[in-house]
């Protein structure tokens, strides 16, 4: 599903953000990136949906080779993959509805598909009854769940996460977790950059750690340290 | 497809109201810039319908006295008759020279009223021999020392006026047009730059979830060419307005022979109205272009 050949990246001003990382994950994995901070997990995600372009070395994403990939296929690249992030990035004057529509809305998707299956995930997050709040009437954890139903809505391959929980508190991250958890148990590959140890400790899968740019750890059911 | 097409013009009129300032600023400039456009383009057409007219034939016309004297007359045809420089001529008497005064202002009553076959001034329509502009002015500078001889307007004179006065005319409208249609792309580019500014985030997420370029694009550059078209719009009634009052006022001018064609066919209006609503259009498109492509790096 993902796999990196000796991938480096470089920003002006001399940053290695990453320096020859290879790693492959499957279709169906769950892999947390850990590291301290500016160690370049953020980087390893913006480069799997063509955020950023690496410098050298090769990455393939859902079958496609994101070097060679013309600029004019990236945003069908992007529909197979999901991105949550720590501030959600919500449109703030749409309601949740129109925030997961708008997902859809703007790939050309028609309104009755659209009308199903905004319905169906606002269940599966458990806000169908919040469908009509804006953003800033929801507490944080609902307002992840908001974003995690805008990447899923679409039923990605991969879903991608920079720090979910980094804005809540332990126990609304453990419902979130779940969630993730369940989404990663119907098939999607879910790749997440995270500081929080007890999610990684408890949860006891697969752990790639970067430190200044270079994977120095990955294992299969491994711990945060 | 109908779903895109819905999305689009919905977003589209909600940035317009969002901006509606800047939307009317810009909208505003490129109507005045098309109306310069237009009444140049009016004004070299009538120029040219103008002169047009008094080149069936090279001519020059000798205007008598409305109380000359019918031994003057009788001189001034002893002249025309013999010399052999004239090859034929008409005769327009008072009363001939009234009722073309009607046709022509058959749309102005109380002009014809103000007037009696009385005052009109008779004239000689003279074809010469010789065409040659040289001795066109020869013979009308004999002819107006004439006695009983009001005044000789030369066709050459009269095309070289119509010419001079619409290319001088139109010349500086157009400059003044060309400048404030820069200034209306620009202020379009600046519209639509504060409306993707207004966006980011949606833009953002829409890149985020897989929205093509042109799918965020487009609802930018309707909105640039909507602020073109609306102003071409605006353009178009002072278009009607210069055919029914500035180039009838030329007609009114005591010049009459001068201007009598100055006057352009309704459909030539329409035909320009068409071209100026092809024009803002095309201004708005480029503006928005240039601010998509140079802020929307899609
Ligand atoms: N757009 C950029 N331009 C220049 N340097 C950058 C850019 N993005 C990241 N960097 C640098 O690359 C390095 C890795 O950054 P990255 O954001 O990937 O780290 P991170 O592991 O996500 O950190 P954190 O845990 O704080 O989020 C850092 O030194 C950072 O300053
Ligand atoms: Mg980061």
């Amino acid at each position: 599903m993902i796999r990196l050949e000796s991938v480096s990246k470089v920003f002006k001003g001399d940053v290695t953000a990453l320096r020859e990382a290879s790693a492959e994950i499957q279709r169906g994995e769950f892999v947390f990136l850990v590291g301290p901070s500016g160690s370049g997990k953020s980087t390893f995600i913006r480069l799997l949906n063509r955020e950023e372009v690496a410098d050298s070395g090769r990455i393939m994403v859902a079958g496609k080779d994101l070097g060679s990939l013309s600029s004019w296929r990236v945003p069908y690249l992007r529909r197979n993959i999901g991105c949550i992030f720590q501030d959600y990035k919500l449109l703030s004057k749409k309601t949740v509805w129109e925030n997961v529509a708008f997902g859809l809305e703007v790939i050309g998707r028609p309104r009755p598909v659209i009308k199903r299956q905004v319905t169906a995930i606002l269940e599966l997050v458990g806000l169908s009854r919040k469908a009509d709040r804006i953003p800033d009437e929801l507490s944080g954890g609902e307002q992840q769940r908001v974003s995690i139903a805008r990447a899923f809505v679409n039923r990605p391959l991969i879903l991608l996460a920079d720090e979910p929980t980094g804005n809540l508190d332990p126990t609304t991250s453990v419902g979130i977790m779940r969630l993730l958890d369940r989404i990663n148990r119907s098939g999607t590959t879910v790749v997440m950059a995270t500081h929080d140890r007890g999610i990684v400790d408890t949860m006891r899968r697969r752990v790639i750690e970067l430190d200044r740019g270079v994977i120095v750890r990955d294992e299969s059911r491994g711990v945060y340290d | 497809m109908i779903y895109r097409i819905w999305y689009f013009i919905r977003e589209t009129v909600v940035s317009l109201w969002r901006n509606l300032s800047l939307t009317l600023a810009a909208i505003l400039t490129v109507g005045i810039s098309l109306s310069l456009v237009g009444t140049s383009l009016l004004v070299r057409e009538g120029a040219d319908r103008a002169t047009a007219q008094f080149q069936e034939g090279v001519e020059f016309i000798v205007f008598m006295n409305a109380d000359h004297t019918p031994d003057q007359d009788a001189a001034i045809r002893q002249v025309l008759d013999t010399s052999p420089a004239i090859s034929r001529y008409a005769y327009i008497d008072k009363l001939a020279a009234y009722e073309e005064f009607q046709v022509l202002f058959v749309d102005k009553p109380d002009l014809i009223e103000s007037v009696t076959p009385d005052v009109m001034p008779p004239s000689y329509r003279i074809v010469p021999s010789d065409p040659d502009a040289a001795n066109v002015a020869e013979l009308a500078r004999q002819f107006s020392t004439q006695p009983g001889v009001r005044e000789v307007a030369t066709a050459t004179d009269a095309i070289r006026q119509i010419e001079d006065f619409s290319t001088r005319v139109s010349q500086v409208l157009l400059v003044a047009a060309v400048v404030l249609v820069a200034v209306s792309a620009m202020l379009i580019l600046n519209t639509v730059f504060t409306a993707i500014g207004a966006r980011r985030e949606e833009i953002e997420v829409m890149k985020l979830v897989g929205a093509t370029n042109w799918f965020v694009r487009i609802p930018f550059m309707l909105e640039g060419m909507i602020h073109g078209l609306i102003g071409a719009g605006l353009a178009i009634p002072s278009l009607f307005v210069v055919e029914n009052e500035v180039l009838s006022f030329f007609q009114e001018s005591d010049v009459v022979p001068l201007f009598r064609g100055f006057a352009v066919p309704d459909g030539f209006v329409w035909n320009t109205s068409l071209w100026l609503l092809l024009l803002g259009g095309v201004i708005g498109m480029l503006g928005s272009a240039i601010a998509v492509t140079r802020y929307l790096d899609v």
